[in-house]
């Protein structure tokens, strides 16, 4: 009976798993639609506003979008490669991480907010 | 007093930072000359030190976006007395009002401001909450004594000092309302930077939107500023191009600044009618003048200076180094 009852325990994890992100990432893109969309698109092939289309930037090299004219403190971190753990410590605090940086003091204070913003951009580029 | 109303008494530090203002190390343009302050006081970690108005008795009224304060620098000794605007503050934009106080659009809080000039008391008068996280950006007054501002995620609002009644309506084509002026005829403008558009607040009574198309697609206009004649002179982020309108014909004017890659983030006209603007990819402070159609460059003497506003009196640009920590005045007519 415990054993049965274990594993469906580990059977239901993966799922409730998925499911928390699926939440997670709902909640992200409502953050994201309040606190970043002014400036930024998240859909491939949108054109970049005052910010670059974040489509597909868990992946990407910073400063790696070709058709957007970046702050030079970015330009010059070329090479680095933008993952998740990364893009939370960014929106902590975004010109700590990049002074001088052109966007501005735009950090999310939450960090339950950071990571389902970073979760949306991860569902939204495809990666899992 | 309303509901609404907070009186937040969380003071007045008079952290007095008493740094010599520096001189410009490059050479500048005959008739000018440049001067920064230190914006940091002790304790005061990253300031954010950005927009930037004339308090009325000599001193400059800034705002510290990092660390959440409003600041009052003395131009003669760059001594600093601080105003800690509460938990969580943010604050974007300052102008001086008819009262002579200050008044802040206070992101953080995603509240209305104003600081007492005299015993700098705060009060807060939050935006409705329907209107959370609006991201409160610039105000101005109108000729009634009213104040109306921007916030980027699509609204735009009025607040009545006299009887704190404030309303908030959604901006016609949502996110974008940043930089909101007031013509010396007294019609209000604001420009959307998501948007890309100008728009003008056509009926003060009901706040009623005409929105003028520029001439430029996609142009990222994030500053609106009025010349003696009420031409509206726009800084425009994503084209890198000063434009104008003028409201009388309808007519417009492109420039596009020098350099390779300009991006222009705010504009300032002095009463002169001479036009200063930043330019964050030449690092530089640029006046225009609109006669000879020339630019003067002023650049920082230090990298991502990141000018957000200019604002101003006869004879003094001032604007405030966000990427710096500094305050930075040009004298001119020298």
């Amino acid at each position: 009976m415990i054993r049965l009852a274990l594993l469906a325990l580990l059977l239901a994890a993966p799922v409730q798993g998925e499911a928390q992100g699926e939440v997670k990432a709902e909640n992200g893109a409502a953050i994201f639609a309040a606190r970043c969309a002014s400036c930024h698109a998240a859909e491939a092939g949108a054109p970049p506003g005052p910010g670059p289309n974040l489509a597909g930037v868990i992946g990407r090299q910073v400063g790696g979008d070709p058709g957007f004219d970046y702050s030079p403190v970015l330009r010059g971190a070329a090479g680095q490669v933008w993952d998740a753990p990364m893009l939370e410590r960014f929106l902590e605090d975004p010109e700590e991480m990049f002074p001088g940086l052109w966007m501005g003091d735009n950090g999310l204070r939450a960090a339950a907010d950071r990571a389902a913003v970073v979760q949306f951009l991860r569902r939204g580029a495809g990666a899992r | 007093m309303r509901r609404r109303t907070l009186l937040a008494l969380t003071g007045t530090a008079l952290a007095a930072s008493h740094a010599p203002p520096g001189q410009a190390a490059a050479p500048v343009p005959p008739g000018y000359r440049v001067t920064w302050y230190d914006a940091r006081t002790p304790g005061s970690g990253r300031v954010g030190s950005r927009d930037v108005t004339a308090a009325g008795d000599g001193t400059m009224w800034f705002c510290g976006q990092r660390n959440g304060t409003l600041n009052r620098l003395d131009p003669k000794d760059g001594a600093i007395r601080v105003v800690n605007l509460g938990p969580g503050a943010a604050p974007h934009g300052v102008i001086r009002g008819p009262d002579g106080a200050a008044w802040v659009t206070e992101g953080g809080q995603n509240a209305i401001a104003r600081v007492d000039p005299a015993d700098h008391r705060v009060r807060l008068w939050p935006l409705p909450e329907r209107f959370a996280n609006a991201n409160l950006n610039t105000g101005v007054f109108d000729p009634a004594g009213r104040y109306w501002f921007t916030g980027q995620n699509g609204i735009y609002g009025r607040f009545e000092p006299r009887t704190e009644r404030m309303d908030v309506w959604e901006a016609p084509r949502g996110r974008g309302p940043y930089g909101i002026t007031r013509t010396p005829q007294g019609t209000l403008w604001y420009v959307s930077l998501a948007g890309s558009h100008l728009a003008q607040i056509e009926d003060l009574a009901t706040g009623r939107v005409r929105i003028v198309e520029p001439p430029t697609p996609n142009q990222g206009a994030r500053r609106v500023w009025s010349d003696r004649q009420g031409r509206l002179w726009i800084s425009e982020w994503n084209s890198g191009n000063v434009s104008m309108h003028d409201p009388r014909d309808g007519s417009w004017k492109v420039w596009r600044l020098p350099g390779e890659r300009p991006r222009a983030y705010s504009v300032w006209v002095d009463p002169a009618d001479k036009v200063w603007l930043t330019d964050f990819g030449a690092n530089a402070i640029l006046r225009f003048d609109p006669v000879t159609e020339q630019f003067l460059a002023f650049p920082s003497d230090r990298a991502s200076a990141n000018v957000r506003q200019m604002d101003g009196v006869d004879g003094q640009a001032w604007g405030g180094e966000s990427g710096t920590d500094r305050i930075i005045r040009i004298d001119y007519g020298l």
